[in-house]
């Protein structure tokens, strides 16, 4: 029985050794174009490799290494000093016990005259207990323990030119430099701060007379627990036995859940960038498949009419496309692998966790065929119209291309392809609305695009006049003429313009935020932990210096206590506000008037003739409110150091944070918090070139408890680590332009071979090379613009959404990053254009004319 | 003799430009085992389109077609295709070889496609028959037009056809290049014992013909037998 009348012929063709002679006889003379289809996977695939291997290294590093980020198994923060019989108590239950205080302070180095905002450490006990820390020389942090002195960050130690033995002065106290930190010690804070720091012992701490003045210092206790304890036991047991103590306790578990969320937004770009990629490449690969498709349409055509059915061609060209994709798919796993190990290596400072290079064979195995199965999907899209075509084809000369109408055929492969990027976009973001929503906007923009470009076929058939020049009136009406690939040209080139930009709009959404400009009327200079009998002098000390005291805020620690009347640990239960809303320590003040930054959106500011009593008025921010779930007039019990105070919401207030301005959740009337410990905050603005050195050192020989936080540094270093993540992002980001280059040569050889026949054919009637160059120069230009148009109207829409609903700040474009890619796109569509339609002045006329017909 | 070729009734509407157009009005048409037949006629008479219904390389828009006792119509196009691997050959008027195929390997698809082994000798033998065994492992490119309507030729009666379906074998051929090619033709056709449906323009080649059918805006207007024949 011939085998084309079996049923079932798909997978019978399949493996039948015939279709699989008969697709690489057929590849015989389209190899290199198989090439570039070949490419896209490869690019495709190495961006999922490297940036899902990378996420895996990432999450390797912060659960393999989780101890030695935190130090000990268990640690205890608190903001007042811990009592003789609460460290006992703690003490006991543990193996080994290390205590710490940190807080800023000013470092001055008398040989330079200078003073530096530091974090100072004053550490006692074999802390870390886990891990080492490194110093230069190796001995000083071993002497740290046994005399007095201070160990500083190398790059504190070059920029006042400090060398081993010289003294700096801490507070009361001149204290021995004993070398340089080269791995520090684990932080007690979640996130490194922007001073540098200084280890000094415990002992010499208490002696520098900073602790008594200062306000922000946090305690913490760090234990070794005993073998087999269970860490997350004995928190429970220290949270039951001290219920008001107010003590954030973290165990290495809880650091690599705090570790991985802040991660999560990070993790989610690589995912959106990594899922672009992938789809530039897929898109690459269905139009090189396409353009594959539309050149093998009369070899088709004959052998269906030699009896070939519909199941076994189809099979001949899938399996080419698996041929090709599968080897393709090996070498971008191999590639990303390599630029997974690239990326390692050229930015293992700039990560969170150290990692090593080491390859991620499961995630990589995951992802090469999770890339190769949606490069495949994309690919089957346009082999599906070698079933529709027909045998009669080869009774007509330049047999005529399938009918390009849809087929029921398609839908089965578009629910596999939307679950496939569905599962892919998950594996980037375990969020599932968030998943289904990247895929939709994709699909929503692959949708936008098609109506778009048949809209111009549309416009261009009505819009050409007679009157128009011969060249300009060719151009367009090939947009429009049978055979046309305006909508392949405009889907491919218009997504790829879509993604790229809107991948740049978003880093540059990021970036604006710390822009210098618009805080050229901020404040510049914080003054803080200025005690209340210290804020004369200190504003004295300021204006002696011609400065301005600007802003004058005390400052109240509290937390909440309870919400409508519900205690926070049952709001933690309940689980509908965020643990850390319920959890953070609020820093509050009070104030009788609103500033610059902030207006209200509800209820009414203090009245002048406010008198105080329970519940004292309360404004509150705006978002912290949604949070809370409250409004005006609803009740919060607020923990003021360990003394309940009733508020009553009496305002709402939308604040710009993105100022410098001292700016609260919570403020209170004047005299509401008169009597609670706290201290204030000062700011004034220096102008521009000077610095701040001067009223630094003043401040340090009279007030050494003040900080002060210039924020041109602190900007500095927010800048410096930004353009590490810039710069990790714009490796990955070089990924998709890698994936986008196979589109471009899929697009353009969709139709190269129609292009090249008709110019010839006009060359053959006495056109010359130049005239047919304008005619393919207008063609291309037209669809490279609109293509460029439509990609950037829907890159600004996205970057309007995620600006509101991911980056929560105004959406505004970057008119540069619109401009750069309407050039780039436009003047990529027209030279590649050209360049891949330069046959037609060196190949004589008479051979394409005879190959066409 | 049994009719290998039966059409009753066959029209032919085509849609264009949200019009319809009749390209062939109630044809009715048999061709017996080994007879020739040539359809003759001006350009867009409907010869070509009757040519491919009657080979089932399209459907009819209504009538019916009887290929050797099977009905086109009651085919699916997968069935259609399996019986022109059995019981068809062509030859077209621009050759219509796979340009990535030798010659050899193009006059061997149709063994391939029903899964038969071992044609190579059978189709080497053909390839010598017309003239072009130097030419075995030449690609269509290659070869010149008369040498590709050579391989064609040995194509078409690689499966030992019932029928030979011909559109302008000689249309893109010049006298000289023609003559051996026509030659070729009935040769093969006689000693096959093949029906053949020829399309031409060529009188004298419609002349070899048994049978001649004129075709005009679509109908059959007059049909003659050749009585040297």
């Amino acid at each position: 029985m011939p085998l084309s009348d079996q049923p079932g012929g798909i997978w019978t063709a399949l493996v039948d050794a015939w279709t699989w002679r008969m697709a690489w006889r057929d590849s015989r003379t389209e190899r290199y174009r198989l090439a570039i289809f070949s490419l896209a996977i490869i690019a495709g695939v190495a961006a999922l490799v490297s940036i899902h291997s990378l996420k895996a290294s990432l999450k390797r590093g912060i659960a393999t290494q989780a101890k030695a980020l935190l130090g000990a198994d268990l640690q205890i923060t608190s903001h007042r000093p811990f009592a003789a019989d609460e460290i006992a108590d703690l003490s006991a239950r543990g193996r080994r016990i290390a205590q710490e205080v940190s807080f800023s302070s000013m470092l001055y180095f008398p040989d330079s005259d200078a003073a530096r905002l530091v974090q100072v450490r004053g550490i006692e006990g074999d802390f870390p207990f886990y891990g080492a820390v490194r110093t230069t020389p190796p001995e000083a942090w071993g002497r740290l323990h046994s005399e007095p002195g201070i160990v500083l960050e190398r790059a504190t130690m070059e920029q006042y030119k400090a060398k081993e033995g010289q003294r700096v002065k801490l507070g009361a106290l001149e204290l021995p430099i004993l070398g340089a930190i080269d791995k520090p010690p684990p932080r007690g804070n979640r996130f490194g701060g922007f001073a540098p720091e200084a280890y000094v012992r415990l002992s010499d701490l208490d002696r520098t007379g900073l602790l008594a003045q200062t306000s922000l210092a946090s305690f913490h206790i760090e234990l070794e627990l005993r073998g087999g304890a269970d860490a997350q036991a004995i928190k429970r047991e220290i949270a039951d036995a001290y219920p008001d103590a107010g003590w954030r306790m973290e165990t290495p578990e809880d650091r690599r859940e705090t570790l991985g969320n802040a991660l999560d937004n990070f993790e989610q770009f690589l995912g959106i960038v990594a899922i672009a990629a992938l789809v530039l490449g897929a898109i690459g690969v269905a139009g090189a498949v396409h353009a594959h498709v539309s050149r093998r349409v009369p070899a088709i055509a004959i052998l269906r009419c030699l009896g070939c059915s519909a199941d076994r061609a189809f099979a001949i060209y899938l399996v080419q496309t698996i041929a090709i994709a599968a080897p393709g798919a090996a070498a971008g796993c191999a590639f990303g692998m390599g630029l997974h190990a690239l990326v390692i290596a050229l930015f293992r400072e700039s990560l969170p966790v150290a990692i090593d290079a080491r390859p991620e064979w499961i995630a990589a195995g995951e992802t090469t065929f999770s890339g190769f199965a949606v490069c495949c999907c994309f690919a089957v899209l346009p082999l599906l119209r070698i079933r529709r075509i027909s045998p009669s084809s080869t009774l007509r000369d330049g047999a005529a291309p399938a009918d390009s109408s849809s087929s029921w055929r398609t839908w089965p492969v578009y629910l596999v392809l939307a679950a496939l990027l569905v599962a892919l976009a998950l594996l980037g973001d375990p969020h599932w609305k968030r998943a289904l929503s990247l895929v939709a906007g994709l699909g929503a923009a692959f949708a936008i695009l098609a109506g778009l470009a048949r809209g111009l076929v549309f416009l261009a058939r009505r819009a050409v006049r007679p009157r128009w020049p011969y060249l300009l009136r060719q151009g367009i009406s090939n947009i429009h003429r049978p055979r046309n690939q305006t909508l392949l040209f405009l889907l491919s080139l218009g997504l790829g313009a879509f993604l790229l930009c809107t991948i740049l709009l978003s880093k540059n959404l990021v970036s604006r935020r710390i822009d210098l400009p618009q805080f050229a009327e901020s404040p510049n200079l914080y003054l803080i932990d200025v005690q209340p009998d210290q804020v004369e002098g200190v504003s004295a000390i300021v204006k002696s210096q011609r400065l301005e005291v600007i802003e004058n805020a005390p400052l109240v620690a509290m937390r909440i206590r309870s919400v409508r009347g519900v205690p926070v640990r049952e709001l933690e239960k309940r689980g509908s506000i965020p643990k850390w809303v319920l959890q953070r320590e609020f820093r509050s003040s009070y104030r009788d008037r609103l500033n610059a930054t902030e207006k209200l959106v509800a209820g009414n500011w203090f009245d002048p003739g406010f008198t105080l009593g329970a519940p004292t008025p309360l404004s509150l921010e705006e978002e912290i409110a949604k949070d809370l779930h409250v409004g005006v007039g609803d009740e919060l019990t607020l923990d003021v150091q360990g003394v309940p105070i009733k508020a009553r919401i009496a305002s709402l207030r939308k604040v710009d944070w993105s100022r410098f301005n001292l700016n609260f959740f919570m403020i209170f009337p004047p005299g509401a918090l008169d009597r609670a410990p706290g201290f204030h905050v000062l700011t004034t603005r220096l102008p521009a070139g000077r610095s701040s050195g001067e009223l630094q050192r003043a401040l340090v020989q009279a007030f050494p408890n003040v900080s002060a936080i210039d924020l041109t540094l602190v900007l500095e270093t927010v800048r410096g680590i930004l353009e590490k993540v810039e710069r990790v992002l714009s490796v990955l980001a070089g990924f998709t332009v890698l994936a986008a280059i196979p589109i471009l040569a899929g697009a353009l050889l969709n139709g190269r071979d129609q292009r090249i026949v008709e110019g010839v054919l006009l060359r053959t009637l006495g056109a010359s090379a130049s005239q047919v160059r304008a005619i393919l120069t207008i063609e291309y230009a037209t669809l490279g613009a609109l293509s460029a148009t439509a990609g950037l109207l829907l890159a600004a829409a996205a970057n309007y959404a995620l600006a509101i609903f991911v980056f929560k700040v105004d959406p505004t474009l970057d008119a540069r990053v619109l401009a750069g890619g309407f050039a780039i796109t436009t003047g990529l569509a027209v030279a590649g254009g050209l360049f891949l339609s330069r046959g037609i002045s060196s190949h004589p006329p008479l051979a394409i004319l005879r190959g066409a017909g | 003799m049994p009719g290998i070729l039966e059409v009753r009734h066959l029209c032919k509407t085509y849609e264009s430009a949200g019009r319809a157009l009749t390209v062939l009005h109630g044809i009715d048409f048999s061709l017996r085992s080994g007879d020739s037949c040539a359809i003759v006629g001006p350009s867009g008479s409907g010869k070509t389109t009757l040519l491919g219904l009657c080979a089932g390389l399209d459907n009819a828009t209504s009538g019916s077609i009887s290929l050797d006792g099977r009905l086109l119509e009651n085919l699916d196009e997968d069935g259609r295709a399996s019986l022109r691997n059995r019981l068809a050959g062509f030859v077209f008027q621009s050759f219509q070889l796979i340009p990535t195929l030798t010659a050899i390997e193009n006059v061997l698809v149709p063994l391939e496609l029903r899964g038969q082994r071992g044609g190579e000798p059978e189709a080497a033998r053909l390839l010598v028959q017309v003239g072009l065994a130097d030419r075995l492992h030449h690609y269509p490119l290659q070869l010149s037009g008369g040498e590709q309507q050579r391989v064609a030729l040995a194509r078409a009666f690689i499966n030992r056809p019932k029928i030979l379906f011909a559109d302008e074998p000689t249309g893109n051929l010049d006298a000289e290049t023609s003559a051996p090619i026509v030659e070729m033709l009935f040769g093969l056709n006689r000693e096959a014992g093949t029906a053949l449906v020829l399309v031409t323009h060529d009188p004298t080649l419609a002349r070899r013909a048994r049978r001649i059918v004129t075709m005009r805006g679509g109908s059959i207007v007059g049909e003659q037998e050749n009585a040297a024949l």
